[in-house]
C-alpha cells in the first residue's frame, strides 16, 4: 500500500513538472501554421457538437422562419457581421479567414444537419476558442433572421445573395455610411421590409439618441449594435439628420389590417386604462406639441411595433434616456393589447394627421 | 417610617403615570379621535371615554385592594373571603362588565352602518394615493378627483371602497372609524360630519414602502357650499393664464403627462395617475405630503422617488429648470 502511494505521489510530481515546463517553459507550440495533432480536431468538434445539442433551445421555440423579409434582414446582418470569416455564396473565402485555426466554414459549406434551434444557439452564444463571437446583445429574438438566412443560404446562388445585400447608389450629398444603412432601411428610410422600422417619420432628436444608444449597447439589438458601433458619433448624428429630413409618405403596402383590431387599438392608444398610459399622449397623433425624444408611430410597420412592444413588456428592450417611461408603460400589456396597438398605429397615415400636428 | 403614599418613590411613580394623561391633551387637532367632528366619531369617542373611565375605576380598585391587603392590613384572612373575592371579582364582575360593554357597543353599530342619504363617494386605494369619484344622487357619470375628500355637513355620505393592488384602509379619525379596502372586493362605510372644518385622513393598513406617505385632506362644508364646490369640481380645467402657465401647458402636452393624467377640457385623458383637472385648488400635493406650492410641484416632478419611495410616477429629472417652473406654474393654476 505504501509503495502504491509513493508511486502515485512521484507520478503527480512528475506531471506537475511537465505541466510547468509546458506553461512556463513555452514548450507547447501554439503555431496556427503547425496546426493541431491529428486527434485534436475530432476531440474539439465532438465536444462542440454535443455541447450545442445539449444546450440549444427547444424546437418549439423556433418561429416561422419563412416569413417575408426575415431572410433579407438576416442576410444584411450577415453581410457586414459574418461574411468577413464565413464568406458569401458564390464568393471565395478571404485568405485571412481561411488561415484561421480552426478554419471557419464557408457559409455554403455549413453542415446542413444543424437544426434551426442549434444554429440559433451557436449564433447567440458563440463558440469559445474558435474565434466565433457571441451575439452582441442580451436580446436574442433578433438572432432568428440570421438563422432564417443560414437555412436559406444552402440553396442560394451568388447572384441571389448579391441581390439581397445590394447597397444602393447614394446621392452626392449623402452622409458617410448611408449606403450601408440604406441596404436595409432604404435611401428614404423606408425599407418595405416589415421587420425593419421606417425612419422617415421620426424626429431628428429621437433618431440621434437612438443611434447613440445602439452604439453603446444601451438599446439592445445584436443587429443595430453592430451597425451603429461601426461609425464615429459624428457620422451617426449626420445619418440621423439624413433620415429625419426625409418626407414621410403614406405606405399603402402596410394597409392590409384587421379593422376590429385597429379599432380596439385606437381606443386603447387614445384613452389608455388604469394600468396603461394613453400612447398618443407621447407618440401622437394629437394636436398639442410633442417632445422630440418620443418616436412617432403613425404608419410604422405593424410587425416591428408588435416586436418592440413585446421587448418593452418583457424588459429586454433598453433604450435612450427616457426608456424608463416606456418600460413602465408597457409592463401590463397583454399579447392581445400588443396586437391591437401595433395594428392601430400601422393603420395610420404617416403623412396625414400626424404631420399636421407638428 | 412614612406611609407609602407620602414617600418620594410613590410621587415619582404617580408623576410618571400622569405624564401620558397630560400629553393626551395634545391630541386635539385635525387627525384625532379626541376631537370629533362627526356623528360616528362622537359616539366612538363616548365609547372610548366610558371605557377609559371604567378602566381607571377598575385599575384603582385592584391596586387599592392590593395596597390594602399588602400595606394597610397585612394579616392572614379567612379562605372564604379569598374565594368570594376570586369568584366575585374574577368571574362575575368581568362577565357582567364585558357583557354590558358588548351590548352597548353592539347597539351603536346600526348607527355606524346606517345607509347614506345621497352622496356616494367611490374611493380606490392606489400605490400610494387615492382615486376619488363623487356620485351625487341620480348622477350617470362621476365627478372625478383625487387625494382629497369633501363632504357636506349634516348629511350621511356613503363611501364605496376598493383597491387596485394591495390592501389599504381608509381612516378619517375626526369623522369615524376605519374601513379596509381590498382589491377585487367592495367595502362600505358611511360618515356624517357634524362640523365644518379641515381634517386629515391616512391609510391605516401597511401597504408598502410609502404607506406612511399615503394621506389625504378632508374638507367638511356647509351643504350649499358643498354643492357649489361640487359643481365647480365637475367643470373642465381653467385655461392657463399668463406666459409661464401657457408655456407650462405646452410642456405638459409635449412631455406626454396626459398619458397618465387627465385634465378635463384638454387632450389629457390618461387614467393611470391622479386626475389633475383642479389640482391647483387641492390642499395638498402627492397625497397629503406637500403643500401645493410652485416650489413643491417642481420638487415633486423633479424627483418623485425621493419624496415618496417606490412611487409609480417616474422622476423627470432631465427636464430643464425653465420647463419645470413653467409646468409647476401651470399646475398650480389649475384651480
Amino acid at each position: 500500500m505504501k509503495r502504491v502511494l509513493q508511486t502515485l505521489a512521484t507520478l503527480a510530481v512528475l506531471a506537475a513538472i511537465a505541466g510547468a515546463a509546458i506553461v512556463f517553459g513555452g514548450l507547447f507550440n501554439v503555431s496556427a501554421r503547425a496546426g493541431h495533432w491529428a486527434i485534436t480536431p475530432w476531440l474539439l468538434h465532438t465536444t462542440f457538437r454535443n455541447s450545442v445539442e445539449l444546450r440549444a433551445p427547444a424546437q418549439s421555440e423556433v418561429p416561422d422562419l419563412s416569413r417575408d423579409g426575415m431572410v433579407a434582414l438576416g442576410a444584411g446582418h450577415f453581410d457586414e457581421g459574418c461574411r468577413t470569416c464565413h464568406a458569401a455564396p458564390g464568393h471565395r473565402q478571404s485568405a485571412v479567414a481561411a488561415a484561421m485555426v480552426p478554419r471557419p466554414p464557408h457559409v455554403s459549406e455549413i453542415d446542413p444537419s444543424w437544426k434551426p434551434n442549434e444554429l440559433h444557439w451557436i449564433v447567440d452564444e458563440g463558440v469559445k476558442m474558435s474565434g466565433m463571437p457571441h451575439w452582441p446583445a442580451t436580446r436574442t429574438d433578433d438572432v432568428w433572421p440570421v438563422v432564417a438566412f443560414l437555412i436559406e443560404v444552402r440553396d442560394m446562388t451568388g447572384a441571389e445573395y448579391d441581390d439581397l445585400t445590394a447597397r444602393p447608389e447614394v446621392p452626392d450629398d449623402a452622409p458617410d455610411g448611408l449606403a450601408y444603412c440604406a441596404m436595409c432601411h432604404g435611401l428614404d428610410g423606408r425599407s418595405g421590409n416589415q421587420w425593419i422600422p421606417r425612419l422617415d417619420i421620426q424626429p431628428r432628436a429621437y433618431l440621434e439618441r437612438t443611434l447613440l444608444a445602439y452604439a453603446d449597447g444601451a438599446r439592445s439589438s445584436g443587429i443595430m449594435h453592430m451597425a451603429a458601433s461601426r461609425f464615429p458619433e459624428t457620422d451617426l448624428v449626420e445619418l440621423a439628420a439624413w433620415f429625419a429630413d426625409r418626407d414621410p409618405v403614406a405606405d399603402p403596402a402596410t394597409r392590409n389590417l384587421d379593422a376590429a383590431l385597429v379599432e380596439k387599438g385606437a381606443d386603447l392608444a387614445s384613452r389608455g386604462t388604469r394600468d396603461v398610459p394613453a400612447c398618443t399622449s407621447c407618440h401622437g397623433p394629437k394636436a398639442g406639441p410633442r417632445a422630440e425624444d418620443f418616436p412617432r408611430l403613425a404608419g410604422q410597420s405593424e410587425r416591428y411595433l408588435a416586436q418592440q412592444l413585446r421587448l418593452w413588456r418583457d424588459g429586454d428592450r433598453g433604450g435612450a434616456a427616457r426608456a424608463n417611461l416606456m418600460a413602465k408603460s408597457a409592463q401590463d400589456l397583454s399579447d392581445a393589447d400588443i396586437a391591437a396597438l401595433a395594428a392601430y398605429f400601422a393603420s395610420l397615415s404617416a403623412g396625414g394627421a400626424e404631420a399636421e400636428g407638428d | 417610617m412614612l406611609p407609602f403614599i407620602l414617600r418620594w418613590r410613590f410621587v415619582k411613580r404617580l408623576f410618571a403615570g400622569l405624564v401620558p394623561v397630560v400629553a393626551l391633551s395634545g391630541c386635539s387637532g385635525r387627525q384625532s379621535i379626541l376631537d370629533p367632528a362627526g356623528q360616528d366619531s362622537a359616539s366612538l369617542l363616548t365609547l372610548f371615554w366610558v371605557m377609559l373611565a371604567g378602566l381607571v375605576v377598575i385599575w384603582l380598585l385592584i391596586n387599592g385592594m392590593m395596597f390594602f391587603f399588602h400595606h394597610l392590613s397585612p394579616r392572614k384572612y379567612d379562605e372564604s373571603i379569598a374565594r368570594k373575592l376570586i369568584v366575585g371579582g374574577g368571574i362575575v364582575f368581568p362577565t357582567v362588565v364585558i357583557a354590558a360593554l358588548l351590548a352597548w357597543g353592539l347597539s351603536m353599530m346600526p348607527d355606524q352602518r346606517a345607509p347614506g342619504d345621497g352622496l356616494r363617494v367611490e374611493i380606490v386605494g392606489e400605490q400610494w394615493w387615492w382615486r376619488v369619484a363623487y356620485w351625487p344622487d341620480g348622477a350617470d357619470e362621476p365627478i372625478v378627483s383625487a387625494n382629497e375628500i369633501r363632504l357636506p355637513v349634516g348629511r350621511r355620505s356613503t363611501f364605496e371602497l376598493s383597491s387596485a393592488a394591495v390592501i389599504h384602509s381608509l381612516w378619517i379619525p375626526a369623522l369615524g372609524g376605519k374601513m379596509d379596502m381590498f382589491p377585487g372586493r367592495e367595502t362600505f362605510l358611511t360618515l356624517e360630519p357634524t362640523e365644518a372644518g379641515t381634517f386629515r385622513g391616512q391609510c391605516a393598513e401597511f401597504c408598502g414602502a410609502s404607506h406612511a406617505l399615503m394621506a389625504f385632506e378632508v374638507v367638511t362644508m356647509d351643504p350649499e357650499e358643498f354643492e357649489t364646490w361640487l359643481a365647480e369640481e365637475a367643470g373642465p380645467a381653467q385655461s392657463p393664464e399668463g406666459e409661464a402657465a401657457i408655456e407650462g401647458a405646452d410642456v405638459f402636452s409635449a412631455q406626454g403627462c396626459g398619458a397618465c393624467h387627465t385634465v378635463r377640457g384638454t387632450e389629457a385623458v390618461g387614467q393611470v395617475g391622479p386626475d389633475l383637472t383642479h389640482v391647483g385648488s387641492r390642499m395638498s400635493l402627492g397625497a397629503g405630503i406637500l403643500a401645493p406650492t410652485v416650489d413643491n410641484f417642481i420638487a415633486w416632478i423633479d424627483h418623485t422617488g425621493d419624496l415618496k419611495p417606490e412611487v409609480e410616477m417616474p422622476a423627470y429629472d432631465d427636464l430643464p429648470e425653465d420647463d419645470l417652473l413653467a409646468l409647476a406654474t401651470y399646475l398650480v393654476g389649475l384651480k
